[in-house]
């Protein structure tokens, strides 16, 4: 039972709705300050979000991190497609 | 030879045939003449005819001309309204999604496809370490469950399939299913029975084989999630952009039909 004691301490359970919450609000804040900053991808800040992406870190699984860090940069191209998918599926909708 | 030498009379045949023919043409002439009279007795019959064509009359036919073309025109807009709420939510033919399972749930149980009889069931397939989709499906599956209980009572089964048979133990599976729907039942088991399950279902996901339990990695998965009947038949797919009220919608909708059909509503 210690085993699982000490792994939870270092890493957020997945499992948890309270965990991941607390991994989404800090992932919020970190991408907040890199917009502040007029940053898209993260990691090209420097150290200007340092305070806010230490909690990121280490409130979120480091898959989770690479995939919302990949997200961020996707969803600033994927914009314009999905508004345009959007369009073409109200358009099947209503033939 | 001899076939040319038969052939000829006959050719002369076809000939003395045809001057004939022209022959009797040139006799009718004599019939002319009485052919000539039938314009006059037609004329007095159109005479008769254009009297009863008064402008009267002719307002009365472009009237009700009119009135006619509008009044299909109309009927064929109502029918084609008709039709296209029948293509709607109109299965064209049903998919063959689902099929035999054999699996666990959160309780350590087995679970096959059987126990979804008579029931309604969602069903979403996802996994426990799933960073955002997956808990925000199950929220919106849950809510509209719920909202469909306070209708129905507990007819509509929600159900979790894990896609993540490395990491998703009876137990994680239990502390997740946890913090959804009170009745969610989550299910797992190997890869072979996991995979299997899915390829029924028509989901794809992408956990390789080896994968450990203490890996840190993500599942590329379909994210639909499925209605399916009492008969355990496949109704419809919800994605993302579908909300809590569309699914319950689409679920009350169906439940009405079904209703319709059989008298019951399971």
């Amino acid at each position: 039972m210690g085993w699982f004691g000490t792994k939870r301490s270092e890493a957020p359970d997945a499992t948890s709705r309270q965990d991941r919450q607390k991994c989404w609000e800090s992932r919020d804040a970190y991408f907040t300050c890199l917009d502040a900053a007029k940053v898209v991808k993260p990691g090209d800040e420097g150290t200007t979000c340092a305070d806010t992406k230490g909690p990121y870190e280490r409130n979120c699984a480091k898959s989770w991190i690479d995939y919302f860090n990949k997200r961020r940069v996707l969803a600033e191209q994927q914009q314009g497609v999905l508004a345009q998918a959007q369009n073409q599926a109200n358009a099947a909708r209503n033939r | 030879m001899s076939a040319s030498s038969l052939s000829a009379p006959s050719f002369r045949a076809i000939a003395s045939s045809s001057r004939r023919a022209l022959s009797a043409r040139h006799a009718f002439p004599s019939t002319v003449p009485r052919l000539a009279k039938l314009p006059t007795s037609s004329g007095t019959r159109d005479k008769s005819a254009v009297g009863v064509f008064t402008p009267k009359a002719a307002a009365l036919f472009a009237v009700t001309g009119a009135a006619l073309f509008f009044y299909f025109r109309s009927e064929k807009d109502k029918l084609q309204e008709q039709r296209r709420k029948e293509k709607e939510d109109q299965v064209v033919g049903r998919p063959q999604v689902g099929g035999p399972f054999t699996l666990t749930d959160h309780k350590g149980k087995t679970f096959t496809e059987k126990d979804l009889l008579g029931k309604w069931s969602l069903i979403y397939f996802g996994f426990t370490n799933c960073p955002d989709i997956c808990p925000e499906e199950l929220d919106k599956m849950s809510a509209a469950v719920e909202k469909l209980d306070k209708e129905y009572g507990p007819i509509v089964q929600p159900v979790f399939i894990s896609v993540d048979p490395a990491r998703d133990s009876v137990p994680q599976v239990a502390r997740y299913v946890s913090e959804f729907h009170p009745r969610l039942v989550g299910l797992t088991g190997d890869y072979a029975t996991l995979k299997a399950t899915c390829k029924a279902f028509r989901v794809y996901f992408s956990t390789p084989p080896d994968a450990k339990a203490s890996d840190d990695y993500l599942v590329d998965h379909s994210i639909f999630f499925y209605f399916m009947d009492p008969n355990g038949q496949f109704v419809d797919a919800f994605g993302k952009v579908s909300t809590e009220e569309d699914v319950v919608e689409r679920v009350k909708k169906e439940i009405a039909r079904w209703e319709g059909e059989t008298g019951r509503k399971v």
